[in-house]
């Protein structure tokens, strides 16, 4: 193609200015590519602190309401109280757990009674939430056991996790009992058997781990679970995991984002203004590139018009000035995205005196071929009027200036 | 034999606000095959805008002009492209060279573009073109390398490329000294004598005019039928 021969031996014939426009376009793109990897960094590490410790959806009884019945008579309203006869709970949950079994995007299932109780200790009393799981899947939604820092997490019969700042507390230990008070009125003697540490104050103060053996007797809960809590492989599926399940299922299931809303509401402008900073940058190198055709498409307007002149088609010229666009859209994305990933890689390896990242920034997710492809395709576009303006050139004006 | 250029009636106006120049009042012109012709005239008398016009660079006012027996002006703007492309040679006074090809790629370009690409066959041709001008030994040099007499005739070879059937010359040697100048002179009547190749050239000069096998003088955008 020989317009593209041209394209290139015109680019070529400035290697200084040609260098500056290409560099220009590689920083512009590897700017680009730092501000989404950092995004996305920072949107992976947040959610990640907070679904650490928690499910991503969590299913539980539809909530009950109270229905207002129809009335032949207007003046008279009736209401069709609650009826709290009944706990509020899963009865068929080893079905409803087979079910997720065969979701693909689940990754752990953890069927839960969770309830309110107190410790007791001497004239020390501490609510505390309690979380009633089965013994071999502790880790599933939290990893509990990694935080164990005394005693350890075999929750056995009467055994029971608390949390450090609860032991610290009520003066408890690895080893000794403690009286066990549910909301239910029940009471029985527990051993530590473990003390944990989240990190988190929230969980570290008021949170102990039972086996739903050992909580099914004390919350009076035979045979159902008070929730089913999942992890998932991918968890910014979760709204649309939840919502699926809540279809299959008929369960109320809620997401963690959900949960979270200030948090999501956080992510979402982050994301936003994200995508401002990226469309600023990308702005800036396609009006670089296409200022830069316009000028080199003046100083060729002799060069031009002795091509109309000679009856070089207008298509042709236009096309040497957008192949021109198109390299240089091209050459400064792959080496942007190149510098990019290379810059993104290095901040990953910084770390804090504690050994934690930096910067939370994620060099895979740069969004190199978005960036790619919109670069080429701006450049593309920005060389378009410089490419019209060449080509409508009048032979003759150009020839005579 | 059919008149390689033949011209009828030309007008030329042109606007400048409310106000209209006529330059040319209804020229009549006619050149036969190997005809090497001098336009002259003094300044403003009209010829540069007659070279352009029978050139296909600009439309007349009014006027009919056949070339090679096809009457162009009708043609849209894109058929003056191709015509001009295939059937037409161009010398500017400043010999417009394309910087960063070489002397080769500049003699063949007009033939490589509307073809989409240099073919062995037009390269061969543009370097046969270079050797007739005198330039075997600047064949692959950059046009930035040549002197204004070289650049010039690589401008003459460039003319040539497409065969065509009429060479229009715009002050052709008006850019260069003038030792430049009698050599360009010479080639153009060698390439006229030799290749049957019909010159139009515009000048000023009368030394110019002195090599031409014909004078064409314009005065007030009439042919001075008595010059």
């Amino acid at each position: 193609m020989f317009a593209f021969t041209v394209a290139r031996r015109y680019l070529f014939s400035n290697p200084a200015q040609t260098g500056l426009l290409i560099a220009g376009v590689a920083i512009g793109v590897t700017a680009f590519v730092f501000i989404t990897a950092l995004i996305q960094g920072l949107a992976v590490r947040l959610t990640d602190d907070v679904t650490a410790n928690s499910a991503h959806v969590s299913l539980e009884p539809m909530t009950r309401v109270a229905r207002v019945l129809p009335s032949p008579d207007a003046d008279v309203e009736a209401v069709a109280a609650i009826s709290t006869f009944q706990r509020r709970q899963i009865r068929s949950w080893r079905s409803t757990v087979a079910l997720l079994r065969t979701n693909p995007e689940v990754a752990a299932i953890s069927p839960q009674i969770s309830g309110s109780a107190f410790l007791v200790k001497g004239q020390a009393v501490a609510p505390v939430a309690v979380t009633a799981i089965e013994p071999s899947g502790l880790d599933a939604i939290s990893p509990v056991s990694t935080e164990i820092i005394s005693g350890d997490a075999n929750l056995g019969p009467d055994s029971i996790l608390i949390g450090v700042r609860l032991a610290e507390n009520l003066g408890l230990s690895a080893g000794q009992p403690v009286l066990f008070r549910t909301d239910r009125g029940v009471d029985r003697l527990l051993t530590v058997r473990g003390v944990f540490r989240t990190g988190l104050q929230s969980l570290d103060e008021r949170v102990a781990y039972l086996s739903i053996q050992t909580a099914r007797p004390l919350f009076l809960l035979p045979e159902g679970v008070t929730n089913i809590e999942i992890k998932l492989f991918e968890p910014g599926r979760a709204r649309a995991v939840a919502a699926f399940l809540h279809e299959a299922t008929g369960l109320r299931a809620t997401s963690w984002q959900e949960r979270n809303a200030n948090l999501d509401g956080a992510l979402v402008a982050q994301a936003q203004t994200g995508t401002l900073i990226q469309v600023f940058s990308l702005i800036s190198v396609l009006i670089g590139i296409a200022s830069a055709l316009s000028l080199s498409a003046n100083r060729r307007r002799g060069e031009v018009g002795i091509m109309g002149a000679f009856g070089v088609s207008r298509r042709f010229i236009a096309t040497v000035f957008i192949l021109q666009g198109l390299l240089i859209g091209v050459v400064g994305a792959g080496i942007g995205c190149i510098s990019g990933f290379g810059l993104c890689s290095w901040l990953a390896t910084l770390t804090k005196p504690d050994g934690t990242m930096a910067l939370p920034i994620a060099p895979g997710q740069g969004g190199y071929v978005a960036v790619f492809l919109l670069t080429t395709l701006g450049a593309v576009l920005a060389s378009v009027f410089p490419a019209r303006s060449a080509a409508r050139l009048d032979p003759l004006e150009a020839i005579q200036q | 034999m059919t008149a390689v250029l033949d011209a009828r009636e030309i007008t030329m106006t042109f606007r400048n606000g409310d106000e209209l120049t006529q330059v040319l009042k209804g020229v009549d012109l006619t050149l036969q095959p190997g005809e090497l012709a001098a336009l002259l005239g003094a300044s403003g008398s009209g010829k540069s805008t007659l070279l352009s016009i029978v050139g296909l660079l600009l439309k007349p006012t009014t006027g009919a002009i056949t070339i090679g027996g096809q009457r162009v002006e009708g043609l849209s703007e894109k058929e003056r492209a191709q015509f001009r492309n295939r059937r037409l040679g161009f010398i500017f006074q400043f010999h417009h060279l394309l910087p960063d090809f070489t002397a080769t790629e500049n003699v063949a370009f007009p033939a490589a573009a509307a073809a989409g690409g240099m073919t062995g066959a037009m390269r061969k041709r543009a370097r046969e073109l270079l050797a007739r001008v005198g330039l075997s030994d600047r064949m692959d040099f950059r046009a930035t390398r040549l002197s204004g007499g070289q650049k010039q005739r690589v401008a003459i070879a460039r003319a040539l490329m497409n065969n065509p059937e009429l060479v229009l010359a715009d002050e052709p040697t008006g850019s260069l000294d003038r030792v430049a100048a009698e050599q360009v002179l010479d080639l153009m009547r060698e390439v006229n004598r030799e290749e049957k190749a019909t010159f139009l050239i515009c000048t000023h000069d009368e030394k110019v005019a002195a090599r031409c096998t014909r004078r064409i003088t314009l005065k007030d955008g009439l042919v001075d039928a008595t010059a």
